[in-house]
């Protein structure tokens, strides 16, 4: 920051028009949300207040509810999983690579700008039951029967292979960053750690990782927070079945207020979702912040 | 140089893993390229995997002559361009306020800006669908771009905010004393300074903009406002179960900007993304 800058007309020229959009867009809007969640409301006429009657009802009588909690967080751990586990194993391949690595970097990163619609679609049509799709094809070669497996429609799979899609959109974005927190770790503590017999998993394990730690964890904490709100693939792909099996907060938050037109109810799952997006955000980066401290 | 070798590991295993993802990085898009020229006739009797016996642009033809693409190709770049633009603006302003300007509250103003990377824009829609509605913009392109604006802010004004801390303050103070008003030196002097940062952003909300889904979705309704991403979802709903080709060859078409454009300048994004993120 520069001294020479503090006029406050200035800080308004350069910072209101975006204070300005992202408040009323983004902050009023979420405050209405937090209001219309008291209401039952159908969206067009009228509106009644209710009281904390939608939380109750969305709390202790909307079975689903619970189940759809439960899928989230289970999706959750999956993305983890997927991006930031599968990104670090990949960034970290490539950095043992000698030759080639920014081109495969370039090609592994391709499905991240893919649209999520046309992945989704694309995903529709490999996991295809009737008529065979690419894996029930390929898998039928060693068995006859494998032709017949189900995964978009099989209850005990839809919600993995969404997450698996999701994963497989993203896993590129988070290799990228990886990778670029490790090839800036400097070359001495390697060379230093080699010098001391230090085998390839060692100086993974013990120089690199603990290095791009602050990488590894801002990466965890943009994972966690994107995967509790995620809407396409769930909404795109399984459209949450069969059933809610492969239903989570977002599309049920969407569903509930524009196609059920139960604006309040809808408004009330969006609270829940706000206070744990928030909630993790804040309460990990707090973690964070005093375990830098104690540091 | 022994050691050297023996921690590099085995280079046939690597080959393998590297060939591996790479697979499975690409061959989708392979697989839906190859299955866009082939024939009806192929779809009925080859296996999905197996490559066309005969390659034909039928689909493509059919597509095109259908018409719409072409409009969803105008509404995509419409409202591309525009949300794009107005994201620049904004967030290099409040980018440049934010890292520059010393007054009190500045760091509570960057963590209100931040919030908007942990909101859903789910849920920005409910009201924003209502409001909209009233003063009757719904099925209009601000409707479309206004909240992808909103929500595009948070993440923009970061990476700009992270390029300016590392300005150095001289450049900017040298113009102020050669008499320059602080508008005067962001245009001039730090703006050029800043382009890679501009195009990191551009190529980045560009391509999140072209593939976005759920705004264009519920804020409008009529075939003349549709886009790419949009089509391709309607073009499924209708033709999807019966034409698998013509299916194909519309992802193709969705999908091609936007892999041209990564192609061209995939330095800028990769490079800014990592930088962003990894200075913080």
């Amino acid at each position: 920051m520069t001294k020479t800058l503090n006029k406050p007309s200035d800080i308004l020229t350069f910072i209101l028009p975006a204070f300005i959009v992202f408040t009323l867009i983004v902050i009023v809007s979420i405050a209405w949300v937090f209001g219309v969640s008291f209401l039952d409301w159908n969206g067009m006429t009228g509106g009644k207040f209710v009281g904390f009657n939608n939380y109750r009802q969305l709390f202790f009588e909307d079975s689903s509810y619970w189940e759809i909690v439960g899928n989230t967080f289970l999706y959750t751990i999956y993305e983890l999983l997927w991006q930031v586990l599968g990104g670090l194993l990949v960034a970290i391949f490539l950095t043992r690579l000698r030759h080639f690595r920014s081109i495969l970097q370039t090609l592994y990163y391709i499905p991240v700008v893919i649209s999520t619609v046309a992945i989704c679609q694309i995903f529709t049509k490999f996991f295809s039951v009737v008529p065979s799709g690419v894996i029930n094809s390929v898998l039928s070669l060693f068995n006859e029967e494998w032709a017949y497996l189900e995964w978009l429609s099989n209850p005990n799979l839809s919600l993995e292979v969404a997450a698996f899609a999701e994963g497989y959109k993203y896993f590129g974005l988070y290799m990228v960053i990886f990778y670029a927190a490790l090839i800036s770790v400097p070359q001495e503590l390697e060379e230093a750690a080699r010098i001391d017999g230090a085998g390839m998993l060692t100086q993974i394990m013990k120089i690199k990782l603990p290095y791009i730690k602050p990488v590894i964890i801002s990466n965890l904490i943009i994972v966690l927070n994107g995967s509790m709100r995620s809407f396409d693939v769930s909404y795109l792909l399984t459209k949450g079945g069969p059933a809610n099996t492969s239903q989570l907060l977002t599309p049920y938050m969407y569903k509930q207020a524009f196609n059920s037109l139960k604006y309040g109810y809808g408004s009330a799952v969006a609270i829940t979702i706000v206070i744990l997006c928030i909630l993790l955000g804040v309460v990990l980066q707090k973690l964070i912040i005093k375990d830098d401290k104690e540091e | 140089m022994v050691i050297r070798k023996l921690n590099r590991g085995l280079p046939i295993i690597r080959i393998l893993i590297a060939a591996l993802l790479l697979i499975i990085c690409i061959y989708p898009v392979f697989y839906v390229f190859m299955s866009s020229v082939k024939t009806t006739e192929d779809f009925q009797q080859q296996k999905p995997y197996e490559l066309p016996s005969e390659i034909t642009f039928a689909n493509y033809q059919k597509i095109i002559e259908q018409g719409r693409i072409l409009t969803y190709f105008k509404n995509s770049i419409i409202i591309t361009l525009f949300t794009v633009l107005f994201i620049l603006i904004l967030a290099s302003m409040a980018g440049f306020g934010l890292s520059k300007f010393s007054f009190r509250g500045n760091k509570t103003l960057r963590n209100y800006f931040n919030l908007g990377l942990m909101l859903p824009i789910q849920v920005s829609l409910i009201p924003l669908f209502y409001i909209f509605s009233r003063i009757d913009i719904l099925d209009t392109y601000p409707a479309v771009i206004i909240p992808q604006v909103a929500f595009g802010l948070a993440f923009s004004i970061q990476l700009f905010y992270s390029f300016y801390k590392f300005l150095p303050n001289d450049v900017i103070e040298s113009g102020i004393i050669d008499g320059c008003t602080p508008m005067q030196v962001f245009i001039k002097i730090v703006t050029p300074m800043a382009q890679n940062t501009y195009l990191t952003v551009a190529t980045m909300q560009g391509v999140f903009c072209w593939n976005e889904f759920i705004t264009t979705y519920t804020m409008t309704k009529s075939v003349g406002m549709k886009t790419v991403t949009l089509g391709l979802n309607d073009f499924v709903g209708t033709m999807g179960l019966t034409d698998w080709g013509a299916t194909f060859a519309m992802i193709i078409l969705t999908i091609l900007p936007t892999l041209i454009l990564y192609f061209f300048t995939n330095k800028h994004m990769v490079s800014g993304i990592a930088a962003g993120s990894v200075k913080g």
